[in-house]
């Protein structure tokens, strides 16, 4: 058993690596597109099966997003955002509840002994993935912030001048300000990559060490780690939006 | 750089993450939530204004029966009106029939008493002229001669007075 912090590469495409979680990311991305492609042709004003799941789901974020806005214009900004986010990191996350986890893939010779390279990892339990939406995320914040109240305003969050008031306070705020959005990059990725990561390992082990009835227990709680942290990206990015654009006031 | 390397992080790949979420949330965006939220809109327009025609039609049906009752309520009006009237003019025309009745019995029983009258009148001075020519026979006969015709009939007339 192999546990590596890195997604493994399967093979190389020049001098690309093409890794196990690029895969998943790929067939995610894949099944996401086909489904909204069904769904838009077979969309009708009286909602019928598939369209009636989505509907639910959506109507849901909308209410959700409105509570957190309060306003019909930034709800329609951020809806696509938030919601493409929630649901790329809650299948990204559910990948791991597949069976062959940890189990199918090809052996490689590494440093003298054979390791077993799996096709399946969650997408999430790969830093490159949750950094991509960490930063998607902060700098979208940013630029909706920066079109929303304009630029002089909006980076005057970040630099304020210390001759004024409140003089070097105010100047030391702004400069907590731009390590804060730095963080966000860094608590974004990570938190989702440590918790999908340490769920992924949990399950292997579980199944190493039990492989029949104990691991459905782990299972479920993946299942509910997964949907909980989708959920959490998606609602401290929403979160991160409406700050963005609204006003500060000195 | 050897901390990233160890987290996995690789430029390459995080470069075919953020192209591949982009391409994510611009197909989402153009094929799903775009015509969902359309749709939903759209759902929310038509119920509203289904609503508002299911009100309206409420009202003027309202409306219609309000004035359905007001109608009838004349027409019953009207009805006795012309109920009414008929009834007068039946009774005034029985009325003036009976008159009529009256008058035109009235007149024709004048006009028999007056024919009847005349008739008397008639048939009297007949018999009266029979009675003459009858007694001047008889008397012709009773003296035999002939007087002058005209003294006789005097004479006769004065007689029979």
């Amino acid at each position: 058993m192999e546990i590596s912090l890195a997604p493994e590469i399967i093979f190389h495409m020049g001098h690309f690596p093409i890794t196990n979680s690029l895969l998943m990311t790929l067939i995610v991305s894949g099944i996401i597109i086909i489904a909204s492609i069904v769904l838009r042709r077979n969309l009708t004003l009286v909602p019928k099966g598939f369209q009636n799941i989505v509907e639910y789901v959506v109507e849901a974020f909308l209410g959700l997003i409105d509570s957190v806005t309060q306003n019909k214009e930034q709800t329609k900004k951020f809806f696509p955002f938030v919601v493409t986010i929630f649901i790329f990191v809650i299948l990204s996350n559910w990948i791991e509840l597949v069976p062959g986890l940890g189990t199918v893939g090809i052996n490689e010779v590494k440093d003298g002994h054979t390791i077993l390279v799996p096709f399946i990892r969650s997408a999430s339990a790969d830093l490159n993935v949750t950094l991509a939406i960490a930063l998607i995320s902060v700098f979208t914040a940013q630029f909706m912030g920066i079109a929303a109240i304009g630029l002089a305003r909006y980076s005057g969050k970040f630099f304020v001048n210390p001759f004024r008031k409140p003089y070097f306070i105010g100047t030391f705020v702004g400069i907590l300000e731009i390590i804060s959005e730095g963080a966000k990059i860094i608590s974004f990725s990570f938190r989702l990559f440590g918790n999908i990561f340490a769920g992924e390992v949990l399950l292997i082990v579980m199944l190493n060490l039990v492989p029949y009835l104990v691991p459905v227990p782990f299972l479920l709680l993946e299942l509910f780690v997964g949907f909980v942290q989708a959920l959490v990206f998606a609602m401290l990015t929403l979160v991160f939006f409406k700050m963005a654009v609204t006003a500060h006031d000195h | 750089m050897e901390l990233l390397n160890n987290l996995g992080i690789n430029g390459s790949l995080l470069l075919a993450q953020l192209i591949n979420f982009g391409i994510l949330l611009f197909v989402l965006y153009k094929f799903a939530f775009g015509p969902v939220l359309k749709m939903l809109e759209d759902r929310t327009k038509k119920i509203e204004k289904g609503l508002k025609d299911a009100e309206a039609s409420h009202k003027k049906l309202a409306e219609i029966s309000e004035k359905e009752s007001a109608v009838l309520v004349e027409a019953r009006v009207q009805a006795q009106e012309i109920i009414k009237k008929a009834e007068d003019m039946a009774v005034t025309q029985a009325q003036s029939i009976v008159l009529t009745a009256r008058e035109q019995t009235e007149k024709m029983l004048a006009v028999a008493q007056k024919q009847i009258e005349q008739e008397k009148e008639k048939i009297l001075t007949e018999v009266k002229l029979e009675v003459a020519g009858l007694v001047v026979m008889a008397t012709e006969k009773i003296i035999h001669e002939k007087l002058d015709s005209t003294k006789d009939k005097e004479l006769i007339s004065q007689i029979i007075k």
